[in-house]
């Protein structure tokens, strides 16, 4: 079953669900072994939201991720291959992968513009023009030292259709092939290849046969969650996951909200990472399995229950949400134990998701989800015909 | 609450022992010492686990009516008090009247009223109100409510009036308490006032005495937050002593403000025994690492002390000197922070506003400080407090300060230091 070969990776499926495409794997990194389906936070700039990595350990995170954009501006790829790695820097023993910074600097940097060569920019410091080529990316994310590094693509909006959708899916297989050439770290870095073609069924499946013709160790689907209908969304999900072979990860890029999460997973995605969840700490929002609280509101003022009195997490075993309502967003330590929540809230559906999944009641799970993240029944239609592809009729009780 | 003075050491200091406190009974708290600051109940920055994290921590920590006072009504709720309303149950906790970290602004008070300020705008505190909303904090001690509105250049009619009306307010309190079966355990400090005034001073400190009190706060010098760093002790010297002068050995004396490493011994001298450690807190805000020595004292090998003599109080973790510097805040520190990460890595997160940058300088900081008043103790208790004081004193000469600006509206502010434009400081 493990597929081991020349990468710096191995997967070993633990249990697949009769109903559903999920699974439930064993994903053997260079510094960790990691359990999925997996909700990577991000740490963008090598630390998450005042969090020291004890925390995150503590919370049983075993994978995060980092932006090579933002990393290779500041500190700079130099900096970080002297500190030893970004592991070492941030002193994170655990999992990191790294983005290209290729989708970052289209949607950060007004002045991006594609050419064969590479993305061509406007520096944030000086107006000089700079280029990121697939090679650079590769050079900086070499520098850093992630677990799983990807591969430059050419990023286009999930809204945009015509030729310009088929030129980026070409040029992301073209640009793959000189990432794979450029990277000096295969034994122990795995490269992660994307599938592109927007919301076109065709090129999708064409970009999922040109890249299964190369060696490499796991898969990115790119090119969502960007704006476009989810009815589009997740006609996409599964088609490339179905194409993708079954004995690699597949990692749905962007992916976090908790609906998503669930929907996805059933359609046979491995891997998600997500900004919402720690960024929505930060304005006094507390994920929970009803939907979100907004701490900020009056009404939890004399409210002395912790956020949820089923999560396992620090803040829940310490914290009232009257107290967590006097200091969100006006003491930095309410984004910290809101986070830790958030982060927890978010592992938790994970882990809850694997042991359904080994013990096969995943679309059980599925339905106690949905029933109470919508108690009034009103499911999105997206999810209902989603879940309908992969045989799970959720039932408005 | 009890207190008692073992002895009284070298130029003046004080060792005792504060003991049989309201809901903590069974603590005990050696002074001099420095209460652990608060934000709105939590120590800045960092959550409950973290703060576990630093050693020395004090016993008690220091809550503000200011920050709290739009929630009293759900700690009245509560029932259990703003420390473990907080989750600071351990904490002995001690209510100030303002924050000590934030400029009280001026002319906000009158004759039955103190003004402060929390988020929610302007509240008007009486007698009434304020007794009120310390049943409902049920701290361990508090600070009587005062008027401090005076610094060293008050006018005369000022200082008067706030000596007048803190009297005035301590007498209300005083009566207002037999009713108050929640306070009886709780012990109240009363608040000396008289700005830069020898004759208000006493005035304030003899009436103050002469009423059951558990302790004094010494108030009106300055008008707190982050220019209190700035604040000499002293220019101050001879009032302060004949104003402690007035005061019963017996009972401990308490001031709010930013003490650096040569002003806490200042004060120790006078007779002072508990303080806040705000200090810390605005280093760390500023992005700055204490690194001001007071371990190598005693070393053999560096008799003079001038191989761990630190130049200044603190390194500013902003400058890009650190870019490249691996190595931890201070060579030989036992703290969380410097066990882990590096001058490299913390300077990284001032580069790029990073919360976590904060964390990390608090936790370095605050250890440090509370281990200093560990040093200070010991050195009382050994007879070793004027080689402390010689250490200290030689680190202070190498302070260079270009620039010291000020946003006065907030608790932060920037210092430059640069290797060039030395100027000797004070
Ligand atoms: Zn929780
Ligand atoms: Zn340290």
């Amino acid at each position: 079953m493990a597929s081991k070969g020349t990468h710096a990776l191995s997967l070993r499926i633990l249990a697949e669900c009769k109903t559903t495409k999920a699974r439930t794997c064993k994903l053997h990194l260079p510094h960790y072994v990691v359990d999925t389906p997996v909700f990577m936070p991000v740490g963008t700039q090598g630390t998450l939201k005042g969090l020291v990595p004890e925390q995150l350990e503590e919370l049983d995170c075993k994978i995060m991720l980092g932006n090579t954009y933002h990393l290779g501006n500041r500190p700079g790829h130099e900096l970080l291959k002297k500190a030893g790695g970004l592991h070492n820097f941030m002193k994170w023993n655990r999992c990191l992968l790294t983005d290209s910074g290729g989708f970052q600097m289209v949607s950060l940097l007004k002045l991006a513009e594609i050419t064969e060569e590479g993305v061509k920019f406007q520096s944030p410091h000086d107006d000089s023009e700079m280029m990121l080529t697939p090679e650079m990316s590769i050079q900086i994310q070499n520098a850093i030292g992630a677990d799983i590094i990807m591969q430059l693509d050419d990023v286009v909006h999930s809204c945009v259709t015509g030729p310009r959708v088929e030129e980026a899916m070409y040029r992301t297989i073209r640009w793959l092939d000189r990432c794979l050439k450029a990277h000096q770290r295969p034994h122990d870095q795995n490269i992660f290849p994307i599938v592109q073609g927007g919301l076109y069924p065709e090129l999708r499946k064409k970009c999922v046969q040109e890249l299964i013709k190369r060696e490499v160790p796991g898969y990115a689907i790119g090119g969502l969650s960007g704006g476009e209908s989810k009815d589009d969304f997740w006609r996409m999900v599964t088609l490339s996951t179905e194409y993708l072979p079954k004995d690699k990860p597949r990692y749905l890029m962007g992916v976090g909200f908790a609906v998503d999460l669930v929907v996805c997973v059933a359609l046979g995605c491995d891997m998600f990472d997500c900004v919402f969840p720690t960024r929505t700490a930060r304005f006094g929002n507390a994920l929970v399995p009803t939907g979100n609280l907004s701490l900020k509101n009056k009404k939890y003022a004399k409210d002395f229950s912790p956020i949820d009195d089923q999560c396992p997490c620090s803040t829940c075993k310490q914290y009232t949400r009257a107290y967590l309502h006097t200091i969100v967003t006006n003491e930095t330590v309410s984004c910290q134990l809101l986070s830790v929540h958030n982060v927890a809230y978010q592992l938790t559906l994970m882990t809850g998701i694997q042991q359904s999944i080994v013990e096969d009641r995943f679309p059980q799970l599925i339905q106690d989800f949905f029933d109470k993240q919508f108690p009034d029944t009103d499911y999105p239609q997206w999810a209902v015909d989603a879940l309908a592809s992969v045989n799970v009729n959720i039932k408005k009780s | 609450m009890k207190f008692v003075v073992n002895s009284v050491k070298s130029g003046g200091c004080r060792l005792g022992v504060m003991s049989d406190f309201g809901l903590h009974g069974k603590k005990i708290v050696e002074t001099p010492m420095c209460m652990l600051y608060t934000r709105r109940g939590s120590a800045p920055h960092l959550t409950a686990d973290m703060l576990k994290k630093i050693q020395w921590l004090p016993p008690m920590a220091q809550m503000s009516v200011t920050n709290m006072i739009e929630h009293h009504e759900a700690i009245e709720a509560y029932k259990q008090g703003i420390g473990k309303f907080a989750n600071m149950k351990d904490y002995i906790v001690y209510t100030a009247l303002h924050d000590p970290a934030t400029e009280v602004m001026s002319g906000q008070n009158d004759t039955a009223t103190v003004g402060v300020w929390s988020k929610s705008g302007k509240v008007r505190l009486d007698v009434e109100m304020f007794v009120k909303v310390q049943e409902a904090f049920k701290p361990d001690m508090y600070q009587a409510l005062s008027d401090g509105d005076t610094d060293l250049k008050a006018g005369k009619k000022r200082t008067n009036k706030s000596v007048t009306r803190t009297l005035t307010y301590l007498d209300d309190i005083l009566e207002r308490l037999p009713k108050s079966q929640v306070l009886k355990d709780a012990a109240i400090f009363g608040v000396i006032e008289g700005g830069n005034s020898e004759f208000e001073r006493c005035r304030s400190a003899r009436e103050t005495a002469s009423r059951d009190v558990a302790g004094f706060v010494i108030e009106g010098f300055h008008n707190q937050g982050p220019q209190t760093e700035l604040f000499k002790i002293s220019d101050i010297r001879d009032i302060f002593k004949t104003t402690l002068e007035c005061l019963p050995e017996e009972k401990p004396r308490l001031m709010h403000g930013a003490f650096p490493p040569d002003q806490v011994l200042e004060a120790l001298e006078l007779g002072l025994d508990v303080f806040d450690s705000s200090y810390p807190y605005h280093v760390t805000e500023r992005g700055g690492a204490l690194v001001f020595d007071f371990v190598h004292i005693a070393d053999p090998e560096d008799m003079d002390g001038n191989k761990a003599v630190q130049k200044g109080w603190e390194i500013d973790l902003n400058d890009k000197k650190y870019f490249e510097d691996f190595g931890p805040l201070i060579e030989d520190c036992s703290c969380y922070t410097c066990k882990n990460f590096s001058r490299a890595y913390i300077n990284h997160l001032r580069n790029t506003s990073e919360l976590l940058g904060s964390v990390l300088l608090m936790i370095h900081n605050f250890q440090h400080y509370f281990n200093y008043f560990e040093a200070i103790r010991r050195a009382l208790a050994e007879d070793k407090y004027e080689q402390l004081k010689t250490h200290i004193t030689k680190q202070k000469k190498y302070i260079r300060l270009l620039t010291l600006t000020f946003i006065l509206s907030q608790t932060v502010y920037v210092a430059v230091q640069t290797e060039s434009g030395l100027r000797q400081w004070p």
